[in-house]
């Protein structure tokens, strides 16, 4: 199985990948309604992407009363038509995955398995890849720098 | 969308905020950005105006790709008359400000008048509010926009430094921790209106004409871009790359260009220990911005000449320090590495006195005196006061006619390239709308002594001369370099992927008339697209006529004629007089300007008559 990888060591900050989501999904171009959202500052000095992850027994899919997330294959696919916009996904999510901004919300669909920000990143810092022992193992040096943080 | 942003015009005196329209026949013919600031500037404002009076205008302009999908489109023109040369002051700069002020529906602010205490212009979604700067006013660049965001939110911040709040005459404009608007004095003019900053936030994302489209040709672009040997280059150092090519052949200004080669432990290479992560502008796939070990970002191929090589500094980590110093306070590096080279290449010749130096004698390479001079010059504190007055401080340094000051027009020559030996680059920065700039008209790819001669006719048209030290072709391609870097800040896209700065596989202007479709609809021919760079041009030297400039301002500093350069390939190369007329007047007559450089009445009014 295919999902979308974010590696924010190689981020430059640059928002293009939300730019291109914005612009396909949102008829914008808008960095702030990205599915994928470049968390940067310049201060403090990070740029991190925040992404739907795809979870498996995913919290937005338990929380949704209307049953308009599903999980379908690799995708944890949201119906728009049922959605009520109560935006409890957005809450429930611990990984920052889903938002919502003005009223809409937005959450990655990984392009139908082709996903645009990773064509439109110039560094490698995001990619659609089969999971790894290499990713599995990034993920848990990544897991300890945080909490020593 | 993209064609519906707004003009808000600021009254700081009246308090006044006036929100206008932008007619669509002034957009398509300049695009926005440099182009349609120098026309606001050029209409608005007064006969004889003091740059530092609250009668002088200042100008912040987004472009027509700015905080679109097109690359590297995040960046504004900040222009007004210059406090430094008295002529043109018009600076660009990259980061996340432009796009902000975009996405909060204004493309561009015109602010006059002076604010009767500190103050910020707070923009959000349509809305521009003037608010008390009591907070912000005395901080550093770094710590003021900190503030900000923690008042205001995740506000983008355009700014001065201290050296602006105290009208050091080439301060500059700063977003983010280095990102500048550097050239000519305009941060010094945001300190005369006790304007602090533009602080800005909006939610509104731009709509284009025809967005698959767009999605499309931007991948293609990408893919374009990526190819060029000088992309990955550039990314991994930045602008370093370039010291050691022009090292290598005696280009590099060092000491007050009293020598031009200088230490090969200032390669690119050896700046890898001190670089934590290369980061980018909005939009921009090559990342040149350099995030150092030294809590601040660069150096800067300019900042590693005119802070290192040009005052003696033989370190990478002092140097870096000195450049992370002069962002944090405002200055602009060119300028503050130009005047400090000036006064010690004085002191050395005997023509300052310690009294003014404040008894210091002045060395070449002492990091701790560089520092606190340049400290000082921000506060306008005993020596720093007569070196923050820039050129004027001519007379009292003993150099009264400014013969040992390398800049043209009053502004320092940015381009850390000594121009003796490449004969191109001396014609690029004498006639530089700006004064001494690299980033008018350097035509980069003379350095590359060896392409083809088939290949630079392909780019620049018959007529090229390969060699660098021939007089002959070099107009040709300055003028071409002047137009399509003008055309591209009129778009504000980064000349870092234009055509011919960097590299011949960058955005030509086929690319560009693709992307203005894309975002406009409309259907220009690539020459009608390099027509809004060329109005540009002769819009520019229409300012600068009318503050009294004359074609004996098109000169080189003294040295560059007199001084034969004394090392490496170039040793012996100097700029023959004669020959740098001539090659002037074909530049004047490849504009269609009349011999003395000025441009023809039917131009003229053709350009007043657009509206």
């Amino acid at each position: 199985m295919k999902y979308l990888y974010a590696y924010p060591e190689k981020c430059s900050g640059c928002r293009m990948c939300s730019i291109a989501c914005s612009l396909k999904h949102q008829g914008q171009c808008n960095p702030k309604m990205g599915a994928i959202n470049v968390v940067r500052d310049e201060f403090e000095k990070y740029e991190i992407q925040f992404v739907c992850l795809q979870c498996d027994d995913a919290e937005c899919v338990r929380v949704c009363t209307k049953k308009a997330l599903k999980k379908e294959g690799n995708v944890v696919k949201r119906d728009e038509k049922k959605c009520i916009r109560c935006r409890m996904c957005v809450i429930a999510c611990p990984y920052a995955g889903v938002h919502s901004f003005k009223g809409k919300i937005i959450k990655c669909d990984t392009c139908d398995g082709d996903p645009l920000c990773v064509k439109v990143c110039s560094t490698g810092a995001l990619k659609y890849e089969e999971e790894t022992i290499e990713i599995i193992e990034r993920r848990k040096a990544l897991a300890k720098a945080v909490l020593k943080k | 969308m993209v064609l519906k942003s707004k003009l808000g015009i600021v009254d700081l005196t009246k308090e006044k905020v006036l929100i206008q329209e932008v007619p669509q026949s002034l957009r398509k013919a300049l695009f926005g950005g440099r182009g349609m600031n120098v026309y606001y500037l050029l209409k608005m404002l007064g006969e004889n105006v003091d740059p530092l009076s609250p009668d002088n205008l200042l100008i912040f302009g987004t472009g027509l790709m700015t905080g679109t999908m097109a690359p590297s489109s995040g960046r504004f023109s900040t222009t007004a008359k210059s406090p430094e040369s008295g002529f043109l002051g018009d600076t660009n700069c990259g980061g996340f400000f432009a796009p902000e002020l975009k996405y909060a529906g204004f493309e561009r602010l015109i602010i006059k008048g002076k604010a009767k205490r500190p103050s910020i212009l707070h923009v959000t979604d349509n809305s521009i509010e003037i608010k008390d700067a009591k907070d912000y006013w005395g901080q550093d660049t770094t710590e003021a926009q900190k503030r900000m965001r923690k008042d205001l939110g995740p506000v983008e911040m355009a700014l001065c430094g201290t050296a602006g709040e105290n009208l050091v005459r080439y301060a500059c404009v700063r977003t983010g921790i280095k990102n500048a608007g550097g050239r000519t004095g305009l941060g010094c003019v945001m300190g005369s209106k006790n304007l602090k900053a533009v602080a800005a936030y909006g939610t509104q994302g731009l709509e284009v004409a025809y967005p698959e489209r767009m999605i499309q040709k931007v991948q293609e672009l990408k893919d374009y871009l990526m190819s060029a040997k000088i992309t990955p280059i550039l990314g991994s150092v930045g602008t370093l790359l370039l010291y050691e090519v022009s090292n290598a052949f005696g280009g590099i200004r060092t000491k007050n260009s009293t020598l031009n080669a200088w230490r090969d432990d200032l390669n690119a290479a050896f700046a890898h220990p001190y670089i934590e992560k290369m980061i980018a502008c909005q939009g921009c796939f090559v990342h040149c911005r350099h995030r150092n070990t030294f809590d601040g970002e660069g150096p800067e191929y300019t900042t590693l000449v005119l802070l290192g090589a040009n005052i003696g500094m033989e370190k990478y980590p002092e140097i870096i320090k000195l450049g992370n110093l002069v962002n944090e306070l405002g200055l602009d590096v060119s300028s503050t590495g130009t005047y400090l080279a000036w006064a010690i290449d004085l002191y050395q010749q005997g023509k300052l006195d310690k009294k003014l130096t404040d008894g210091e004698e002045l060395h070449w390479g002492d990091y701790d005196q560089a520092e606190r001079i340049i400290r000082k010059i921000a506060k306008r504190e005993g020596f720093g006061a007569v070196l923050a007055e820039g050129n004027r401080a001519a007379a009292k340094l003993g150099d009264p006619n400014k013969d040992y000051l390398i800049a043209c027009k009053g502004i320092p020559q940015s381009d850390p390239h000594d121009v003796r030996y490449m004969k191109a680059f001396s014609l690029g920065i004498a006639t530089s709308s700006r004064g001494a700039d690299h980033l008018r008209s350097r035509p980069t790819l003379e350095i590359f002594f060896k392409l083809p001669l088939e290949f630079k006719e392909k780019i620049f048209g018959k007529g090229v001369v390969l060699d660098p030290t021939s007089y002959e072709g070099k107009a040709l391609v300055v003028t071409w370099s002047e137009r399509i870097f003008a055309t591209i800040d009129c778009l504000e896209m980064c000349k870092f992927i234009c055509h011919g700065f960097n590299s011949p596989h960058y955005t030509d202007y086929k690319w560009m008339k693709e992307l203005i479709y894309c975002v406009t609809g409309w259907e220009l021919s690539e020459k009608e697209v390099s027509e809004a760079g060329r109005r540009t041009v002769d819009l520019e030297r229409m300012f600068n006529m009318k503050q009294g400039m004359t074609m004996a301002d098109d000169t080189l500093p003294r040295r560059y004629f007199d001084d034969p350069a004394p090392l490496g390939t170039a040793k012996g190369h100097h700029i023959d007089r004669e020959k740098f007329a001539k090659m002037r007047e074909e530049f004047y007559d490849l504009h269609g300007w009349s011999k003395e450089g000025k441009v023809s009445e039917a131009r003229r009014k053709e350009l007043e008559a657009i509206e």
